[in-house]
């Protein structure tokens, strides 16, 4: 059986996600990314809730939970990265970091 | 008796073994002492044997003795066993006497070598290799001594392995004689396939109800064994490149080890040629052959080493002349005179080398009578001993050969005749050698270079005491049978061999009368050339000096054509299939790693793009497909 109509909720998620994904994909300083990646998640998060209450069940907000435990630690790494960056005087760009290229 | 046959065994290897551990812990002279003692322990362990065989009736002297099983296959099984009975027993004596006085001789000669050690632990290995192979209670005990003589023959002829000669010589013993050794085991698949067994006595018995195409095919695999470990013809040419090796070693190899053991062979499995008697007349005429070839080729050979190694193919061939006519005991009798008399040329040989610094070239000498008269008394004991002159030792055992031979009608007076004429050659190339060597004038080389000792009293010693003490057996080594008088060795050897041929009182006077008439003969053509004379030798045929073109004939025939062989899939197959192959997967490979290198920007917001591209593709197919 279905709860109650959790729409709203998850058209309010997606456009978060969406933003954060813009966010990821034209912003280029890493401060930026790193704050759109978290909207990102709390879009899913949203979506994750939304979809426990729908089917009445707890594991979403679980979930949601965990989520949140991996994007502080993920804070933490990129934040320190940043830091890392600052220090050594590197242009804070992604696009210069490009040591990977083929 | 059993046990010491095991200690004859074995000690030879274990003083091998003791050599090679303690290495440098022990010094040079004793690791010769070492080797002599424990081949002179392996004698004395055989004589106790042979005291102890002398006690029993002759039908009881051949007891098997299994260690253990060594291999199981189904019903087919085979022990680690040696077999002791007259015939092994003999050449046990052989073996391990001639070797002992052989490896003592050798602390002198090789005294100051870089290496002694090494040589003394393979020349124990040679004498225990010879002794496995003798003693070898199955056939494939017998195989697994023919194989390691084999090996211990290639590491010794190869000893001074800083010149390349004598590389390139092991290598072609080996080769030559891993060809015997192909062949022989063929032969042995063929037996353990048709009667399910290599045991001597047994094998021979099943043998009686094959066919007679599988026995001559049998009898081809051995007599091929043989005529390679013995330089036989085919498969000669090893034998004279075998020289390259330290004297005593050649000694080692033409007297006690090695080149007999293709006598002993169709000694030891004469019921197998017996059923094949084609093959048995092969074997005969093979050796009349190459005992004719082989005196021919000594007549001018310039190498006091080769000239020996050639009468020893020559006697070999006297030896497989007799044993393919079925006159067993008189091959191993010759067997026995050759190896006391072969050894003593061998060994004087060696002095007079190490008295001119190594020369080995006849022309060089002469003259050397007057300067070592106990040497060159020794060499004409020797000389005379093979040429057969009476009473030395020589006359007694190769003339009982030429008797046999009377004994088997047309095919037996043409091996006869052979053997006549080999007796004839036999004196000419001895006393051509020893004419050159001692006789005349001293030659301008001798006299820039006079004879000198070698080493201290210890070396000295050990090596004219051992040449005496074959002198005395070169000389009257032959009184142990007088055919027709006087017979111990073949009644000896009765129970394991009977003869096939009994030659009367009659031919052995003729054979006698004959054989010492022209051997001679031989003597005195030498004499009026070389001595009288002292001319230059006649010009030597162009097809001696090549010895009957055999080399060259190997080369064309397998060496040549297997070098095109490869050459031609080298240029075919190696470089455009191959290699050609190789070239173009890899410059796929290549190609395709540098188009898929640009897919990596660097760009980590254009891996966002296509990962978020991606989920968006994979949602748009998720949703369709619902």
């Amino acid at each position: 059986m279905l709860g109650p109509d959790v729409s709203g909720y998850l058209i309010v998620a997606a456009f978060l996600f969406a933003t954060g994904a813009l966010g990821v994909l034209i912003r280029r300083s890493p401060l930026i990314v790193l704050l759109s990646l978290e909207i990102m998640l709390n879009g899913a998060n949203l979506a994750l809730i939304a979809f426990s209450r729908h089917f009445g069940r707890a594991d979403g907000q679980i979930f949601a939970l965990a989520v949140m435990a991996v994007a502080a630690s993920e804070v933490v790494v990129g934040l320190g990265l940043i830091v890392a960056m600052a220090r050594r005087r590197l242009d804070l760009d992604v696009d210069k970091l490009s040591t990977l290229r083929g | 008796m059993t046990p010491a046959a095991w200690v004859c065994l074995f000690l030879p290897l274990g003083s091998a073994a003791a050599i090679t551990l303690l290495g440098t812990s022990i010094s040079r002279r004793a690791a010769g002492w070492i080797a002599t003692l424990a081949c002179a322990g392996s004698f004395a362990a055989a004589f106790v044997s042979f005291v102890a065989m002398l006690g029993r009736e002759p039908e009881h002297r051949s007891e098997l003795s299994v260690a253990w099983t060594w291999l199981t296959g189904g019903d087919f099984r085979i022990g680690f066993s040696i077999l002791t009975d007259p015939l092994s027993m003999m050449m046990m004596l052989i073996v391990a006497g001639v070797g002992s006085l052989i490896v003592a001789y050798s602390i002198g000669y090789m005294d100051g070598d870089d290496e002694e050690r090494r040589y003394f632990a393979y020349m124990s290995l040679f004498v225990f290799s010879m002794l496995m192979l003798v003693q070898g209670g199955n056939l494939l005990d017998l195989l697994v001594g023919w194989g390691l003589v084999g090996l211990s023959s290639y590491l010794l002829i190869g000893f001074w392995h800083q010149r390349p000669e004598a590389v390139a010589a092991a290598k072609k013993a080996f080769i030559m004689n891993a060809f015997g050794d192909a062949t022989m085991a063929l032969g042995f698949f063929l037996l353990i396939q048709k009667t399910g067994t290599l045991e001597y006595g047994l094998a021979f018995e099943r043998a009686h109800g094959l066919s007679s195409t599988v026995l001559n095919l049998v009898a081809l695999g051995l007599l091929g064994g043989a005529v390679a470990k013995s330089a036989q013809l085919p498969l000669q040419t090893w034998l004279p490149d075998a020289m390259e090796g330290p004297t005593p070693v050649s000694a080692l190899i033409h007297a006690a080890t090695m080149v007999t053991a293709g006598v002993y062979l169709i000694v030891r499995t004469h019921p197998l040629f017996e059923l094949a008697p084609r093959v048995e007349d092969l074997a005969a005429g093979l050796g009349a052959a190459t005992l004719l070839m082989a005196g021919l080729i000594a007549l001018v050979q310039t190498d006091i080493k080769r000239v020996i190694a050639y009468s020893t193919m020559s006697q070999i061939g006297y030896m497989f002349l007799g044993a393919g006519l079925g006159a067993y005991a008189n091959a191993m009798f010759h067997l026995m005179t050759h190896a006391f008399f072969k050894a003593l040329l061998f060994l004087a040989a060696g002095i007079v080398i190490h008295a001119l610094s190594g020369e080995q070239d006849i022309r060089k000498m002469g003259g050397l009578r007057a300067l070592m008269p106990r040497t060159w008394l020794a060499m004409l004991v020797g000389g005379l001993a093979l040429t057969g002159v009476p009473p030395l030792s020589g006359f007694f055992s190769k003339d009982s050969i030429l008797a046999a031979a009377l004994d088997r009608g047309w095919y037996g007076g043409l091996l006869f005749a052979a053997g006549l004429a080999g007796a004839f050659l036999t004196g000419l190339y001895t006393f051509r050698m020893l004419f050159v060597v001692f006789g005349g004038e001293q030659s301008a080389y001798v006299r820039e270079h006079p004879p000198h000792a070698h080493g201290d009293a210890v070396a000295r010693w050990s090596m004219y005491l051992t040449v005496g003490a074959l002198t005395v057996l070169a000389a009257f080594g032959g009184w142990f049978q007088f055919a027709g008088v006087w017979t111990p060795i073949t009644d000896w050897l009765d129970p394991v061999a009977r003869p096939l041929v009994e030659a009367s009182t009659a031919q052995e006077a003729i054979a006698s009368v004959l054989a010492v008439v022209l051997g001679l003969a031989g003597i005195g053509v030498a004499w009026w050339v070389y001595s009288a004379r002292r001319a230059a030798a006649p010009r030597a045929s162009r097809v001696l000096e090549r010895k009957f073109y055999f080399d060259e004939l190997y080369a064309g025939v397998f060496y040549w054509p297997a070098v095109a062989t490869t050459k031609l899939f080298y240029w075919v197959v190696e470089g455009p299939l191959v290699g050609g192959s190789i070239r173009e997967v890899t410059q796929l490979a290549r190609w395709a790693g540098s188009r898929t290198r640009e897919l990596q920007t660097g760009l980590v917001r254009a891996y966002v793009l296509l990962l978020a591209a991606g989920v968006a593709a994979l949602i748009v197919v998720f949703v369709a497909v619902r």
